[in-house]
């Protein structure tokens, strides 16, 4: 198997674009060849697409060869459409990975995009409940954030957590998204502020949920002996897990405890060869604050059920124990589904190089990891990064 | 230069509920394998199946065991009331169909040894305890289809 590096990125701006799908697909794909030296669309082999739900948000299926015409790209290897809701723009860098790894591709894009704003919202919302078992939970109205409500209402009870505990994981991720320019909230809040914003379904408020976005991205991937043709800063994967335990409401593990979560990190630290100590960015899928919370402990960086104590010390903030979200988090940058994974990503490459700005720059990161789940939290999908070869 | 006609089209902007949009699946046996279930539920009785060769009880309803692959399965009743093992209250944010009911409560419910999502009906969020007892009910659409949700029991 080969070592496998990514050699640039480029994204647009997240938010509530006055821009089509196709558009987020170019001003992505501009931004993404313009970040790498020698590479032409022509050379790129292999084409993986996250997008998690066009045929219902843009009417359109069959999207990667729309996306690889609007790119120039002429797949000679590999081209597919990559969903996992959520995860879906993880599972695109997983098989470009994994395509590049076994000696198939070359050169590979992984490509997420996701255009949410409806004309109806309500339409939108419709959307998102078919991702549960439609007949059987969705049937109930039973979305993201009822399902994260539940899950915060148990982890609450059981351990004591508080809202304000998860309103400052919020806090936090405004933080670093204020000093992002891609982001889609670059506004800083307070705690006051989440607990008076609307409740969507208690115990969470509306900035206890991430946004619906509109946005793209996509990174280029190369053999790593072949990454310094490409650019003089590429960072490496080194290892990765993923996990899934069951699908509807009755067959999860545990609705506070995301046992394939920890299943996907053992899997991660052993095949990086490293402990949760070696990670000094943590880019964590916080599609709600009760996420993240549960996240620190899953990873081991406090213990169960002391995720609310871990915040409220200040923990996961640059100069903490780990560095959760320097990016903003889904909190503060959006959640384009199929795009999110890609952003985390680029993100981490831009970590490694210097290039983002002081405030929410983890100096000297070495190993980063970023995370993704989907569902019911039933999936999870972790990469770890390094700037060198391990 | 020549004139480009300019004809304005009449589009058609009300339409039935499409089956894309219709949260409730077609229950009858032209449709389904599973049809005994919806059957059972409009005699008010909840119920799902479970394995005859490795007794695994299975939810949702299916056709084939994923334990042991046997297609001998039974309907086995799981009672008609369940005790509110979570619960909440959509108040923004609701899919389409949904949205005349805000604000509506979901819980998931213990019950018969599953743990079930479901609306429950007749009650706010300050109603509601972890812990309660939930009872069974049925709703039913304008066509007869039917589907199962609780209501705090009295």
């Amino acid at each position: 198997m080969r070592e496998v590096a990514i050699v640039g990125g480029g994204a647009t701006k997240a938010g509530k674009r006055e821009a089509t799908w196709r558009d987020l697909v170019q001003e992505a794909g501009k931004q993404m060849f313009e970040s790498v030296d020698n590479i032409s669309p022509n050379d790129i082999e292999g084409l993986l697409v996250g997008a998690a739900q066009p045929e219902r948000f843009v009417f359109q299926a069959h999207v990667a060869p729309m996306i690889a015409e609007y790119l120039g790209i002429i797949p000679k290897k590999v081209i597919a459409r990559t969903e996992l809701m959520c995860g879906s723009g993880q599972a695109a860098i997983r098989y470009a990975w994994a395509c590049i790894a076994s000696g198939m591709v070359d050169l590979a894009v992984a490509f997420g995009v996701e255009k949410m704003f409806m004309p109806d919202m309500a339409e939108a919302q419709t959307n998102m409940t078919c991702v549960l078992d439609r007949e059987w939970d969705g049937i109930n109205g039973l979305s993201a954030p009822p399902f994260f409500a539940m899950t915060a209402q148990r982890h609450m009870l059981k351990y004591g957590t508080t809202k304000e505990q998860m309103a400052r994981v919020s806090v936090k991720n405004h933080h670093y998204s204020s000093m992002n320019p891609l982001a889609q909230f670059q506004k800083e809040i307070t705690v006051e502020h989440v607990l008076k914003s609307p409740i969507v379904a208690p115990p969470l408020n509306l900035f206890d949920c991430s946004g619906i976005t509109d946005g793209a991205a996509g990174i280029v991937l190369a053999p790593a002996e072949d990454a310094k043709k490409y650019t003089d800063t590429p960072m490496y994967i080194i290892g990765g897990g993923q996990a899934n335990v069951g699908n509807a409401i009755n067959n999860l593990a545990s609705v506070t405890e995301w046992v394939p979560l920890k299943m996907a990190v053992d899997e991660t630290l052993r095949t990086a060869k490293i402990t949760i100590d070696d990670i000094d960015i943590a880019e964590l899928h916080d599609c709600f604050t009760i996420s993240e919370i549960m996240e620190y402990e899953a990873f081991g960086w406090c213990k169960k059920g002391e995720g609310g104590e871990f915040i409220e010390d200040g923990e996961p903030y640059i100069g903490g124990r780990v560095a959760v979200n320097p990016r903003g988090g889904l909190l503060g940058c959006g959640h384009p589904l199929g795009a999110t994974a890609i952003l985390q990503t680029i993100d981490i490459l831009q970590q490694v190089r210097g290039e983002v700005p002081k405030g929410r720059l983890v100096d000297g990161a070495e190993v980063a990891v970023a995370h993704n789940l989907s569902g019911a939290a039933n999936v999870h999908s972790i990469i770890a990064y390094s700037r060198s070869l391990r | 230069m020549s004139e480009v006609k300019d004809e304005k089209m009449k589009r058609q902007e009300t339409i039935k509920l499409p089956y894309m949009l219709d949260f409730y699946p077609l229950e009858d046996e032209k449709n389904t394998r599973i049809s005994s279930f919806f059957k059972n539920l409009k005699q008010g009785r909840l119920t799902t199946t479970k394995c005859k060769r490795c007794g695994k009880l299975l939810w949702p309803p299916r056709i084939v065991c994923p334990g042991c692959l046997s297609n001998e399965l039974e309907w086995i009743d799981l009672g008609s009331e369940g005790e509110l093992h979570a619960f909440t209250e959509m108040r923004l944010g609701a899919p389409l169909g949904f949205v005349e009911d805000l604000p509506f409560c979901i819980g998931i419910v213990k019950i018969g040894g599953l743990y079930l999502s479901t609306r429950i009906d007749d009650a706010t969020y300050q109603d509601l305890r972890i812990g309660m007892k939930v009872q069974l009910k049925m709703i039913r659409l304008d066509d007869g289809r039917v589907f199962y949700r609780f209501t705090p029991s009295s």
